[in-house]
């Protein structure tokens, strides 16, 4: 690569160089030889006029005589100019006087001419009047030899040994300059080759002349210097990022490895859980079927004493039969509300789109049918939907609304309202009322199983469905919480996720006839 | 024509006595016969085993079945009774304690004709069997003899 680049750039050089000569030495030629052709050109014409002069001053006597002899003479004397062809003196009548010919063949011009010279093939034709007191004696006729072409083609030869020899001469020199201008540059170019093949950014390039050149070699070096630290630096950078990948990847086996085990984790857990869960069910399974049983046999046998032996039942064990049945019966609606609570925390969540003022309003029509004495003002919402298992929410809403009836029974106007507070996507339900209230130092105790704020002998309850509500609530991502004020009625609320279809809805309450 | 036989099928003794209690104070005076498991409920409808020799003729009018049984479940007895030709279309009221979603859904599926749940307060109970008894012996048209 490099000796091709040599050699081209070699071949060019010495192109030029001859090329520069050669245009030089033909302008110089060109010129010289124009500049001598014109000088000849120029001094032959006079030199002939002036020959021609004399010839027409020394032949006016001749002329002026009529002696021919004389004339001729003259004219002979011109055989010492080999370059005259042939001269001729005609009279002023245009005869011919006298003339000279070096060719005896050589033919004469009929008549003379007025003074002029002209060219005439390889011959140079001069007239010339002879004048002598205004009175014209004659003509001069010379023929001369013009040698221009001659001269043209001599120089033509000159110029071509010339140019052979100069170029000759170019030729040898510009090899010669060549091989101190190209060493240095070669040198460069193999050093770049083994820098590029060898990859060895310490190399460098030997300076051999304190020019352009040897500027190059400089700048070579700096350029390969700079070149061989970039090299390193990326080499640092190339060997930390293949340890980071390597490290990197390292990392994600091992995320890879703990996700196994996590996985291998969840599965026993799940199955771990699976077990509890059919235990438990096996369990509520069990409660349901055969902790119920006895206390049926309990109630049941008591009655049958009471009917069957109405005579031998004292008022005493009356009154004792009567209080076990009704604490049969109260363990009876505490299995349920266990079995409840067990139920709302087992199970699927079956996520639809649930219409919460229509549930509410079955729930009060539940408890108006069941309790068709009582006078409740309740107000139900518009337009309230949620996002969850309607089944459940139904429960919770039977609890909330359920409690409400329950504790109102005893205010004068009972009233209930249910409704909605949306802020942005979340929606926080409440039910109010004005009923019993509770003191809000023992809320923390609300939402626990069994925990009860009023007396049975108060309210009737199990103290199992607030937590039953904050259970179904819980299980749909929601909070459950309450405000309330002895006397004054209690607030219940529950956030559970907006659907979609909800936020076309209207606040606007809409009463119900109690 | 026979007198109309009402099966009870129930292991608690005392569920049995005031099932008995209850169907007795409604007048409802129809034999009942009591098997105390699930088997044994199988071997009497299709007289086998200790009730072998039975007058099959005297196929039972309804059939109280109590789902948690020994040996045998009240369910598997209502998958066998609906799988044999001779006992398909007899009337089986479910009668039990469990209020359990899933026991519901597996009896009506298997056929069951009526899920009752047994009440603990014995009055709603007497009169839930009693409701029962009269529906099933008096206002019910049973199947034509098979």
């Amino acid at each position: 690569m490099a000796a091709l680049v040599y050699r081209s750039v070699q071949r060019k050089l010495l192109r030029a160089v001859l090329l520069s000569t050669l245009a030089a030495l033909l302008v110089a030629i060109a010129a010289m030889v124009a500049y001598d052709l014109a000088l000849y050109h120029r001094s032959w014409i006079a030199d002939l006029r002036t020959q021609a002069e004399l010839l027409g001053r020394s032949s006016a006597p001749a002329l002026a005589f009529d002696d021919a002899r004389v004339a001729q003479e003259n004219l002979n004397l011109l055989r010492y100019r080999q370059q005259v062809r042939a001269a001729a003196i005609y009279s002023a009548n245009g005869r011919r006087f006298a003339s000279y010919a070096i060719d005896p063949a050589q033919s004469f011009p009929a008549l003379p001419e007025p003074d002029a010279v002209r060219i005439d093939g390889d011959d140079l034709i001069v007239f010339s009047r002879i004048i002598n007191d205004r009175e014209i004696l004659g003509t001069v006729y010379l023929r001369a030899e013009y040698e221009l072409y001659d001269r043209l083609f001599a120089y033509l030869g000159i110029a071509a040994l010339l140019l052979v020899v100069a170029m000759a001469v170019a030729f040898v020199l510009s090899r010669r300059l060549q091989r101190a201008v190209m060493q240095p540059l070669l040198a460069i170019a193999n050093i770049a080759r083994e820098v590029t093949e060898k990859r060895n950014y310490a190399l460098r390039a030997q300076k051999l002349s304190e020019d352009e050149i040897g500027q190059l070699a400089e700048s070579f070096n700096t350029m390969l210097a700079e070149i061989g630290r970039a090299t390193r630096d990326l080499e640092a950078s190339n060997r930390e990022a293949a340890r980071e990948v390597s490290e990197r990847r390292r990392a994600e086996e091992e995320v890879l490895r703990l996700n196994a085990e996590l996985e291998q984790r969840v599965r026993e857990r799940t199955a771990q859980l699976e077990y509890t869960n059919g235990e438990l069910e096996a369990f509520c399974y069990s409660v349901s079927h055969d902790l119920r049983a006895p206390l049926r046999a309990i109630d049941g046998f008591s009655q049958a004493l009471l009917e069957d032996f109405p005579a031998d039942v004292p008022e005493d064990a009356r009154r004792y039969l009567n209080r076990i049945r009704t604490s049969t019966l109260r363990m009876a609606q505490l299995i349920e509300d266990l079995l409840n609570l067990s139920r709302v925390s087992r199970g699927e969540l079956l996520h639809q789109e649930v219409d919460v003022a229509e549930i509410a309003r079955q729930v009060v029509q539940d408890l108006r049918h069941r309790e068709p004495g009582r006078n409740v003002e309740v107000s139900i919402w518009d337009s309230m939907h949620a996002h969850g298992d309607s089944k459940l929410l139904r429960v919770a809403l039977e609890n909330l609304i359920g409690n409400s009836w329950k504790f109102s029974s005893k205010a004068e106007h009972p009233q209930i309202e249910i409704g909605l507070l949306r802020d942005g996507s979340k929606n926080t339900f409440f039910v109010r009322d004005n009923g019993a209230g509770f003191d809000m130092a023992y809320a923390n105790k609300l939402f626990g199983a069994f925990q009860r704020l009023h007396s049975v002998n108060e309210f009737q309850g199990t103290g199992i469905g607030l937590a039953t509500v904050q259970r179904i609530i819980h299980r749909h991502g929601g909070r459950a919480w309450a405000d309330a004020k002895p006397g004054k009625g209690a607030v219940f609320f529950f956030t559970l996720e907006s659907s979609a279809a909800a936020s076309a809805g209207l606040r606007v309450p809409q009463s119900e006839a109690a | 024509m026979a007198e109309k036989l009402i099966m009870l099928v129930e292991d608690n003794a005392d569920d049995e006595e005031l099932t008995l209690r209850a169907l007795k104070r409604s007048k409802i005076a129809n034999e009942v016969a009591v098997t105390r498991d699930g088997s044994e409920a199988l071997e009497f409808i299709f007289g086998t085993g200790q009730h072998e020799g039975r007058d099959l003729s005297r196929m039972p009018t309804v059939i109280l079945l109590d789902l948690k049984l020994p040996k045998l479940g009240g369910l598997e007895v209502l998958q066998r009774l609906r799988a044999d030709p001779r006992t398909r279309l007899i009337p089986v009221v479910v009668l039990t304690s469990s209020s359990e979603e899933e026991d519901m859904l597996r009896s009506y599926r298997l056929g069951a004709n009526s899920y009752v749940r047994k009440p603990v307060e014995f009055s709603t109970f007497a009169d839930a069997v009693s409701q029962l008894g009269l529906y099933w012996m008096l206002l019910n048209e049973p199947p034509p003899r098979f």
